[in-house]
C-alpha cells in the first residue's frame, strides 16, 4: 500500500517555494498570496537574480520554483534552461508578462511544468497551478524511467537474440569446418611421414600448413566459446583459489617473460557465486594482456578488496547506471602492469569482438569480448583503463551477497 | 605383433581416405572404411574390428542410431566405439575427462598421437 499512496497527488502536504523575481510589486503580490494559511506554504523565499536562485536551490530543497524569466543577469528561455539543466528534478512555473501568453506557451516546451500570466492570476488559480506542476513533473519523471526500464528492456532482448543467432551459426559453421580441418591436419601427418624428398623446403611448407590448421581451429573454438556463454555454472567460490588456479596456469609464460608478481589481497574474503572455469578463463586471459604488454623484468600486481561504488567509479568504468547504483557493494579485483599501457585511440575499441593489437602473433581479438560478456553475465563488469602513471589496469568488479 | 582392426565410419570420404593411410602406416591396424552409415552394422559383423571410429553427424543415420542398432545384434554389441566428431570441442572432451554420455570422444581435429592413443585405450578383443 505505501508504494500506491506515494503515487497519490497530496494536496495537504506543505509546500516550500522560491520565487525568482525582480520586480517588487510582483514578488510581493506573490509572497502575500502564498501566505494565506490554507494554502499550506510551509516555506517561501525571494530571489532577484539567477545566480541568488541558483544558490538558494543549492542550498535548500524546494519543492516548486515561480520564474520569470527576464531577470538582470539572464533573459528569455536562457534563464528557464539553466535552471532546468540544473535542476532536472525541480518543478518549475513561469511567470509571464500580461501579453505574453504564446512565450508561456512555448516555455512548456523548454521544461517548465505551467505558466502564469502576470496580473491574471488569482491565489487560488496560482496554487493550483503550483500543485499541478509538481504533479506533472512527477509524472514526467516516472514516464522517463520507465522509458529508459524499457529501453534497457529492448536492448537486453536484442543482445539475447542476438546471441541465440551467433550460437546457431557458430555451431553450424564449427561443424562444417572442423571436418575439412580434419582431413587438412591428417593429410599433412602422413605427407610430413612420408615424403622422402631430401629438402627442408618441403617440411617448411608442411609446418606452416599444420600451424595454419590449428589457428583455424582455435578461432573456431573460440567463436563457439563466446556464443555458448549463456550456460553458465555457478557456486560458491573463493576468489583467491581462481587466482592461484589462474596463476599456475599462466606460469609458464611468466617464466618465459620473466615477469614478477606481486598480490594484496584483503583478508577474510567472502566467497562470491561464480562459474569458476568461466572466472578463471577471464582471469587468465587478463594476466596474459598483462604479461604481454610488459618488457622483461615487468610487475603485474594483483588487488583484491572489499568496496562500495561511487558515483565517479561508475562514471569512469563507463558502467551502466541503470544496474550499477552509488553505495552498491562489491568486490573489487585489479591487475595491473607496468608495461606499455594502451593508446588512447585504441581505449574504446578493446571489447570490440576481432579487435586485436597482437595479429601478427596470434591474436583473434575474443579475449576481452568474451571477458566482458563473462563478467556481465554474472551481474558484474569487467573494465580496462590505463593507469596514472604507466601501463594499464584491468578491473574485474563482483556482486556480492551483502 | 597382431594388427588391429579399425572400423571407420564417417561420410566425409576425403577424411575417411588420409585417416586410413595414417592408420594403415603406422603398420599397427587393419582399416576398413564406411561412408555410409546405414552399412555400419552389416560391415561390423563381416569385419569384425577391435574398435569402431563413428562420426556422429552423417546423412541417412546418425551416430548414435549405429551404436543403437549395434546393440540389438548379440554378436557385435561389445564392440567397442570412439565417437570422433566434430560438433564438440577438445575442452569440453577434456573436461569429462574423454568420455560424453557414456561413450570416449575424440574432438575433431585432434592430433593423430592422440587419436592413436584413444584407439590403444579402448580397443577391445575380436569376439
Amino acid at each position: 500500500m505505501a508504494e500506491k499512496e506515494k503515487n497519490v497527488v497530496n494536496f495537504s502536504d506543505p509546500l516550500s517555494v522560491l520565487i525568482v523575481e525582480d520586480n517588487e510589486v510582483d514578488y510581493k503580490m506573490l509572497s502575500s498570496m502564498l501566505k494565506d494559511e490554507s494554502y499550506k506554504i510551509s516555506y517561501s523565499q525571494v530571489t532577484e537574480t539567477l545566480a541568488d536562485a541558483v544558490k538558494a536551490l543549492k542550498e535548500k530543497s524546494f519543492d516548486v520554483a515561480i520564474v520569470d524569466l527576464n531577470l538582470s543577469d539572464s533573459k528569455g528561455e536562457l534563464t528557464l534552461k539553466e535552471i532546468t539543466e540544473q535542476f532536472p528534478l525541480l518543478p518549475v512555473v513561469v511567470n509571464t508578462g500580461a501579453y505574453e501568453d504564446d512565450l508561456g506557451l512555448k516555455t512548456l516546451g523548454y521544461g517548465a511544468q505551467d505558466f502564469l500570466v502576470k496580473s491574471k492570476y488569482t491565489a487560488y488559480t496560482l496554487i493550483k497551478a503550483l500543485r499541478y506542476a509538481i504533479e506533472r513533473k512527477r509524472l514526467e519523471l516516472e514516464l522517463k524511467d520507465t522509458m529508459e526500464q524499457l529501453s534497457v528492456t529492448q536492448r537486453q532482448l536484442i543482445e539475447a537474440e542476438r546471441m541465440r543467432i551467433i550460437g546457431g551459426l557458430a555451431s553450424g559453421v564449427a561443424h562444417e569446418v572442423k571436418n575439412p580441418l580434419a582431413t587438412i591436419l591428417y593429410g599433412v601427418t602422413y605427407l610430413t611421414d612420408h615424403v622422402q624428398v631430401d629438402d627442408e623446403k618441403y617440411q617448411v611448407v608442411l609446418d606452416n600448413i599444420r600451424a595454419a590448421t590449428h589457428k583455424a581451429n582455435n578461432i573456431i573454438v573460440d567463436l563457439l566459446d563466446f556464443a555458448s556463454l549463456s550456460r553458465l555454472n555457478k557456486k560458491a567460490t573463493s576468489l583467491e583459489d581462481i587466482i592461484e588456479k589462474s596463476l599456475s596456469l599462466v606460469g609458464h609464460e611468466i617464466d618465459k617473460h620473466k615477469v614478477s608478481v606481486s598480490k594484496e589481497i584483503t583478508k577474510d574474503l567472502q566467497d562470491i557465486v561464480v562459474d569458476k572455469n568461466r572466472i578463471e578463463q577471464v582471469v587468465v586471459n587478463l594476466l596474459l594482456n598483462a604479461i604481454y604488454s610488459i618488457t622483461e623484468g615487468g610487475n603485474v600486481h594483483i588487488r583484491v578488496h572489499n568496496g562500495c561504488l561511487s558515483s565517479e567509479m561508475i562514471k569512469s568504468m563507463g558502467l551502466s547506471e541503470h544496474y550499477f547504483k552509488n553505495g552498491d557493494r562489491y568486490l573489487f579485483m585489479h591487475i595491473e602492469d607496468n608495461g606499455s599501457g594502451i593508446k588512447n585511440e585504441n581505449l574504446d575499441k578493446l571489447c570490440d569482438p576481432f579487435f586485436t593489437t597482437r595479429r601478427a602473433k596470434g591474436g583473434i581479438g575474443l579475449g576481452l569480448p568474451v571477458s566482458k560478456n563473462i563478467m556481465e553475465l554474472h551481474e558484474g563488469s569487467l573494465c580496462v583503463q590505463n593507469k596514472e602513471d604507466e601501463g594499464a589496469r584491468a578491473t574485474l568488479i563482483f556482486r556480492t551477497s551483502l | 605383433m597382431n594388427t588391429k582392426k579399425i572400423l571407420l565410419v564417417d561420410d566425409e570420404k576425403g577424411f575417411t581416405d588420409v585417416l586410413r593411410l595414417n592408420l594403415e602406416s603406422t603398420g599397427d591396424y587393419e582399416v576398413k572404411v564406411v561412408n555410409d552409415a546405414r552399412e555400419a552394422v552389416k560391415q561390423t559383423i563381416a569385419f569384425r574390428p577391435n574398435l569402431i571410429l563413428l562420426d556422429i553427424i552423417m546423412p541417412f543415420l546418425e551416430g548414435p542410431d549405429v551404436v543403437m542398432a549395434l546393440q540389438e545384434n548379440e554378436s557385435i554389441k561389445n564392440t567397442p566405439v570412439v565417437f570422433l566428431t566434430a560438433t564438440v570441442t577438445q575442452e569440453e572432451v577434456d573436461q569429462q575427462q574423454g568420455i560424453i554420455g557414456g561413450h570416449p570422444f575424440v574432438a575433431k581435429p585432434t592430433n593423430f598421437e592422440e587419436l592413436v592413443s584413444s584407439i590403444e585405450k579402448n580397443a577391445g578383443m575380436v569376439y
